[in-house]
C-alpha cells in the first residue's frame, strides 16, 4: 500500500503549510509540502497515516488519545478497506477488445524490406519480417534459447554471382548449459531453416546472446528473469 | 557473447536440434505464448504480428481496467485502449526498451485517457457527487453489501478527483506501480507523484467518511 513509503512528514515544517493542498494547483512545488499538512494537534497528517499501518501506531499514547489523530487513522482505515474491495473486483474481460486490436493490426502488417530468394530464376521475394519469423522459430527450438531480434540483409559481396544474405540474431539464453555449443546450434538451426524452409541463400549468421533467461521459467515478468545486456 | 561464424559445416559436428522446423500452427502459438514481454516486444517491433497479438492478449484486461477507472465507462475505455494498442504497434520500431513494455503501455493508455478527459466539457467535482443511496448517516450499511457498496462509492469518488490525482492513485493503489514507474507514466518527478498521491488519498478519505 501507498503508506509504506516515506512521505514528507517531517515535523520541522512551518505551521503555515495547512493550506498547502489548496495552493498546490497554483504552485506545483507546493505539492512537496502536502504530506506535511498539520492536524489541529500539531502532528503532520502523513505521520498519523503512517501510524495507521504500523504496529508502533497502536502503542503511541498520543495517537490513541488524540481525536484528530484517531480520525485520521480511522479515515485511512476505511479508505484502505474500500480500496481492497475495489482491487479485488474482477478485471473486465478484454478478449473481444484484444481480437479487434489484433485484426486491425494484421490488416496493416509492416512488410518492410523484401529479400530475393535463391530460386532458379531469382525473381521470388519474401518480406524480411516473414523470413525473420521463420528463423526465430527455428532458433527457439534450441533448448534454453529464445530468439529476440532477427534481421536479415543482403550481403555486400561484389564477387557473389547471386544475392546472398547475412542474418543477425539476438537471443536470450538460460545459463544451465554452455553457451558456445548452443550458439552453434542456433546458427545451424537458422541456416537449416533459411535453406530448407525459406530457400534463402545465407552466408553468415551472427548469433548474439544478450540476455539471461531464468532456467525454470520462460515467461512472465521479464524484470525478474531477463537482465538486459 | 557474440559468435560470428561462417556457414561451412564442421565434419561430424551437426548440432542441429532434433526437431526442425517447429511443428504446426498450434504448437507455434503455444511457443510464442510462453515468451516474456521483452522478447515479444522486440519481435513485434520487427513486424512480428503474432508476437504483438500475445502482448495484446496478455495486457488488454489490465489496461481496460485502468482506462475504465480513469474514464468511468466501458465504451470510452475500450476506445482508449484500442487506440493505444494500435498506436503502440505503429510506434514499436521506435520503442527503445528503456522501460518495460507494460509501463510503456500504461503511459500510452494514460495519455489517451487524459486527452479524452480534457475534451469532456464539465468534469465532476466532489461537491456534485451524490452519496450512494444505501448510505444512512445513522447506521452502517448491511454487512453483506458493505464491501460492494464501499467499492462502488470509492469508484464514484475517484471520478470526482482531478484527472492527474486520479491517475496517480489508480496506478499506485489498484495497479501496484512503484513511484518511479508512475513518474515515468505521467511524465512527472517522483516528488510530484508523492504529492499527488497524498492529495488524492486525502480527498478520497473525505469522500469515504460515511463508511467509517
Amino acid at each position: 500500500m501507498a503508506l509504506d513509503d516515506p512521505h514528507p512528514t517531517s515535523s520541522d515544517k512551518p505551521a503555515g503549510v495547512h493550506a498547502a493542498a489548496a495552493e498546490a494547483s497554483l504552485h506545483p512545488d507546493a505539492e512537496l509540502l502536502a504530506g506535511a499538512e498539520l492536524l489541529p494537534c500539531g502532528r503532520p497528517l502523513g505521520h498519523a497515516w503512517q501510524q495507521a499501518r504500523s504496529a508502533a501506531g497502536a502503542a503511541d499514547p498520543h495517537s490513541s488519545r488524540c481525536p484528530h489523530c484517531r480520525e485520521a487513522i480511522e479515515g485511512l482505515t476505511a479508505l484502505d478497506r474500500a480500496t481492497r474491495a475495489l482491487r479485488a473486483e474482477e478485471q473486465p474481460d478484454g478478449h473481444s477488445l484484444a481480437t479487434r486490436v489484433i485484426n486491425a493490426v494484421r490488416s496493416e502488417v509492416r512488410l518492410g524490406t523484401k529479400l530475393l530468394l535463391d530460386d532458379p530464376d531469382h525473381d521470388l521475394r519474401i518480406a524480411e519480417s516473414a523470413a525473420a519469423k521463420v528463423l526465430r522459430r527455428a532458433a527457439d527450438t534450441v533448448p534454453g534459447i529464445r530468439a529476440a531480434s532477427c534481421r536479415v540483409a543482403a550481403a555486400k559481396d561484389d564477387h557473389a554471382v547471386h544475392v546472398v544474405h547475412v542474418v543477425v540474431i539476438t537471443v536470450a539464453a538460460t545459463l544451465d548449459q554452455p553457451l558456445r555449443g548452443r550458439a552453434e546450434a542456433v546458427r545451424q538451426a537458422v541456416l537449416h531453416a533459411a535453406e530448407h524452409v525459406l530457400g534463402l541463400a545465407v552466408t553468415t549468421v551472427d548469433v548474439e546472446v544478450n540476455a539471461v533467461l531464468g532456467a525454470s521459467r520462460v515467461h512472465g515478468d521479464e524484470r525478474h528473469e531477463l537482465s538486459e545486456r | 557473447m557474440r559468435n560470428r561464424t561462417d556457414p561451412s559445416p564442421q565434419p561430424g559436428a551437426d548440432l542441429r536440434p532434433a526437431a526442425l522446423p517447429v511443428g504446426g500452427v498450434t504448437t507455434e502459438q503455444e511457443a510464442v505464448g510462453t515468451l516474456n514481454d521483452s522478447v515479444l516486444a522486440i519481435r513485434a517491433s520487427e513486424g512480428d504480428e503474432d508476437a504483438f497479438a500475445v502482448l495484446v492478449r496478455r495486457h488488454s484486461s489490465r489496461l481496460l481496467a485502468l482506462a475504465q477507472h480513469l474514464l468511468g465507462n466501458r465504451a470510452d475505455a475500450e476506445d482508449a485502449v484500442q487506440d493505444a494498442f494500435i498506436s503502440a504497434w505503429r510506434r514499436l520500431p521506435e520503442f527503445r526498451h528503456s522501460a518495460s513494455f507494460s509501463t510503456w503501455m500504461y503511459r500510452i493508455v494514460t495519455n489517451r485517457c487524459l486527452n479524452t478527459l480534457r475534451r469532456r466539457p464539465h468534469p465532476l467535482s466532489l461537491d456534485t457527487v451524490p452519496e450512494p443511496a444505501a448510505v444512512d448517516a445513522n447506521s452502517s450499511p448491511p454487512k453483506a453489501a458493505e464491501t460492494d457498496a464501499a467499492a462502488a462509492a470509492l469508484t464514484q469518488a475517484l471520478l470526482a478527483l482531478g484527472p492527474e490525482l486520479r491517475v496517480c492513485w489508480v496506478l499506485r493503489e489498484l495497479h501496484g506501480l512503484h513511484y518511479e514507474e508512475i513518474a515515468h507514466v505521467v511524465g512527472s518527478s517522483e516528488q510530484t507523484v508523492r504529492g499527488r498521491l497524498f492529495r488524492a488519498r486525502r480527498a478520497l478519505m473525505e469522500a469515504m467518511r460515511p463508511w467509517r
